[in-house]
């Protein structure tokens, strides 16, 4: 993103001002990052892509170009269905992130008229951050378990007799595990957008009549949609790249892309963790060009 | 003349601060109504809690014979338009000016047909034809205001508050805007409200202007009468046109800090004792120049003078440091220079006078 705007802008600013020092300035300022993005990005994913076709025995790789690789991914039950289940759990993820976030933020970007109190509020949301990624999602064990806090406390109060055992090492302690983790990249977007209304814009529209429903459905949400894109996509790509939860919370019964990498890289299988990849590349480049056709953002933002 | 609008002793502190100490009024029907007052003196507090934007402490506010205090904002019927505009960015023109008509709660047009009528009507009245698809962005200062108000009177209200509407416009088109608000209003029969700061727009404007000061209604009378006959020294001093002296009648005199003025004008009850004499009922004269026994007479030292096309005002320093200004109007007369630092007696009519007793 930064790179498109950057190179769309800079015709515009040489054009204007025909300065010789000009595009000198330009090469040197775009130099540093460009060559990064090169030797970092552009470069691993020509190669991943490239070894995607190699040839893979049990005990080793040679770079003789065939699509083995590929017919194996897209014949076998075990891919798709890591594929499938990459995808489900992650629009499962984007609704639940954006149900418990949207509201969260349109408290602390909306309701909050006090800048300082809504800036802790937001501090607030980040705590969690404080720690580690790997105890975060393993202090969901403790409270999802069959003996685990949530269990415990409902049967004691007699709301159950026996444990839920489906709360952990299930999809469903995945998702509760992604959706806490991740909320937070949803609600500081569609906060940040929230707080930028003009106060006096939604007076107006209380003025001219409409109820509360009205201008949430017409003026709020329009003019939070930047947030919630932006914040979509910080989700998305997160959540398709996620092995470690599903890891962690699923007692290997739910296998992303992600753990499909993991574990062909362990056992050598470069070829079809490369495969794997170049899927998982494709479908998260698909879906933040989704999420970009849903908003002009650099018109909005 | 029926009132729309009833004000009853209607009190608004915020954090213990009174903004609003106790308004009366009763603002007529069809009429353009301006509300004058210095910044800080509660204009738009008294806006607002009108609007329904904010509850009054107590008092009663009656909207054509209805109580509405405690009636949220968009059931109240009274049009609204913003000082910054508050636009709704994502939206059109036209769909900006159709928001109140198809989204209100009480009796929203849901016909497609009627709804584009009435925007057509509504943008030919205020004179935005043309601009029907522009995004809000891509329109003038004077355009937005347009829509601000197309908006409102979209929604036929009976009244049209006004929150310092020519505030956010450069002194040209402030000066057209004008006219355009008061023939607009004429077609449409409503009553506008308009609150500002500046005393000459507000005389300008206002079939009767309302003077806010501290929180109270201190004058409501129109245009001529406000300018002439003052109801307290506070309200000369906001029209920014009277010398006015502190002090104490005393016989047949005003004792007042740069000597005896002799009296034989206008004496009005007001809370505060004060003698105001206006700007431009004051002769400027050599010190040596001879006093009818009708006038009075100081003298003071000339500073500077400020030009302003039909008028010159002079400044002079008076003898114990105050500042008086002189407006003499140049229809009849070329400007005369003043030496600086130069004494000269200032002369009026005991008359024209304002004596606040």
């Amino acid at each position: 993103m930064t790179m498109a705007a950057t190179s769309h802008d800079t015709p515009v600013e040489t054009a204007e001002r025909p300065t010789r020092k000009q595009p000198d300035r330009t090469f040197w300022l775009l130099a540093p990052g460009a060559l990064w993005m090169l030797l970092f990005l552009v470069a691993p994913i020509l190669m991943m892509v490239y070894v995607s076709f190699w040839t893979q025995t049990t005990f080793k790789i040679e770079p003789t170009l065939t699509l083995k690789s590929w017919i194996t991914f897209f014949t076998s039950d075990t891919y798709l269905g890591a594929l499938w289940t990459t995808v489900r759990i992650w629009l499962i993820v984007l609704v639940s992130t954006l149900l418990v976030g949207y509201p969260a933020a349109l408290f602390v970007g909306l309701f909050v008229k006090n800048k300082t109190l809504s800036t802790a509020l937001l501090v607030l949301c980040v705590i969690p951050f404080w720690t580690s990624f790997l105890i975060r999602v393993l202090a969901w064990r403790p409270m999802l378990g069959k003996e685990g806090a949530i269990n415990m406390i409902l049967m004691k109060i007699g709301v159950i007799t026996q444990p839920i055992e489906v709360l952990l090492f299930s999809e469903l302690s995945v998702i509760i595990g992604m959706t806490q983790i991740y909320c937070v990249f949803m609600v500081g977007p569609i906060a940040f957008m929230l707080g930028r209304i003009d106060p006096s814009v939604i007076e107006a529209a209380q003025d001219l009549g409409a109820g509360f429903w009205r201008i949430f459905r017409t003026i709020i949400l329009p003019l939070s949609m930047p947030g919630v894109v932006v914040g979509a996509i910080f989700v998305s790509v997160m959540v398709l790249g996620e092995f470690a939860t599903s890891a962690a919370l699923s007692g290997r019964k739910v296998n992303l892309l992600g753990n499909i990498i993991v574990t062909q890289v362990g056992s050598l299988k470069w070829a079809f963790a490369a495969v794997a990849g170049v899927v998982l590349t494709i479908l998260m480049g698909a879906v933040v060009a989704a999420l970009l056709r849903v908003v002009d953002l650099r018109k909005e933002l | 003349m029926s009132s729309v609008l009833q004000l009853k002793n209607v009190h608004k502190a915020f954090a213990g601060v009174p903004a609003l100490a106790g308004i009366d009024a009763s603002l007529a029907n069809d009429t353009y109504v301006s509300l004058l007052g210095p910044s800080g003196s509660g204009k738009t507090t008294l806006l607002r809690v009108i609007a329904g934007f904010e509850q009054p402490d107590s008092g009663e506010i009656l909207f054509s014979g209805r109580r509405i205090d405690g009636v949220p904002p968009h059931e109240r019927g009274i049009g609204f338009v913003f000082q910054n505009f508050a636009l709704f960015p994502h939206l059109s023109v036209a769909e900006n000016i159709a928001f109140g008509l198809t989204n209100r709660a009480v009796d929203p047009v849901t016909d497609a047909k009627v709804v584009a009528g009435r925007v057509r009507d509504i943008i030919g009245l205020v004179g935005l034809s043309g601009l029907e698809d522009r995004a809000t962005t891509q329109i003038s200062g004077g355009q937005k205001q347009r829509v601000a108000l197309a908006r409102t009177l979209v929604t036929e209200p009976s009244m049209v508050l006004l929150d310092e509407p020519l505030g956010a416009l450069d002194a040209n088109l402030r000066m057209r805007m004008r006219g355009e608000l008061r023939t607009i209003r004429e077609r449409c029969g409503v009553t506008f409200l308009h609150v500002t700061g500046s005393e000459t727009e507000a005389l300008a404007m206002g079939d009767t202007v309302l003077v806010l000061d501290a929180g109270r209604i201190a004058q409501s009378t129109d245009a001529d009468t406000l300018y002439s006959r003052p109801a307290s020294a506070d309200v000369a001093r906001f029209l920014n046109c009277y010398n006015i002296f502190p002090g104490a009648v005393s016989g047949d005199a005003f004792a007042s800090p740069v000597g005896a003025l002799a009296l034989g004008g206008v004496k009005q009850t007001s809370g505060n004792p004060a003698y105001a004499i206006r700007y431009d009922r004051v002769a400027i004269r050599p010190t040596d120049a001879a006093t009818a026994d009708d006038e009075v007479r100081i003298e003071a030292s000339f500073v500077a003078s400020e030009y302003s096309g039909a008028a010159i005002n002079s400044f002079f320093t008076l003898d114990d440091g105050r500042v008086f200004e002189v407006e003499t109007h140049l229809s009849h007369a070329a400007p005369a220079t003043y030496e600086e630092k130069g004494r000269y007696a200032l002369v009026w009519k005991r008359e024209d006078a304002l004596v606040f007793v």
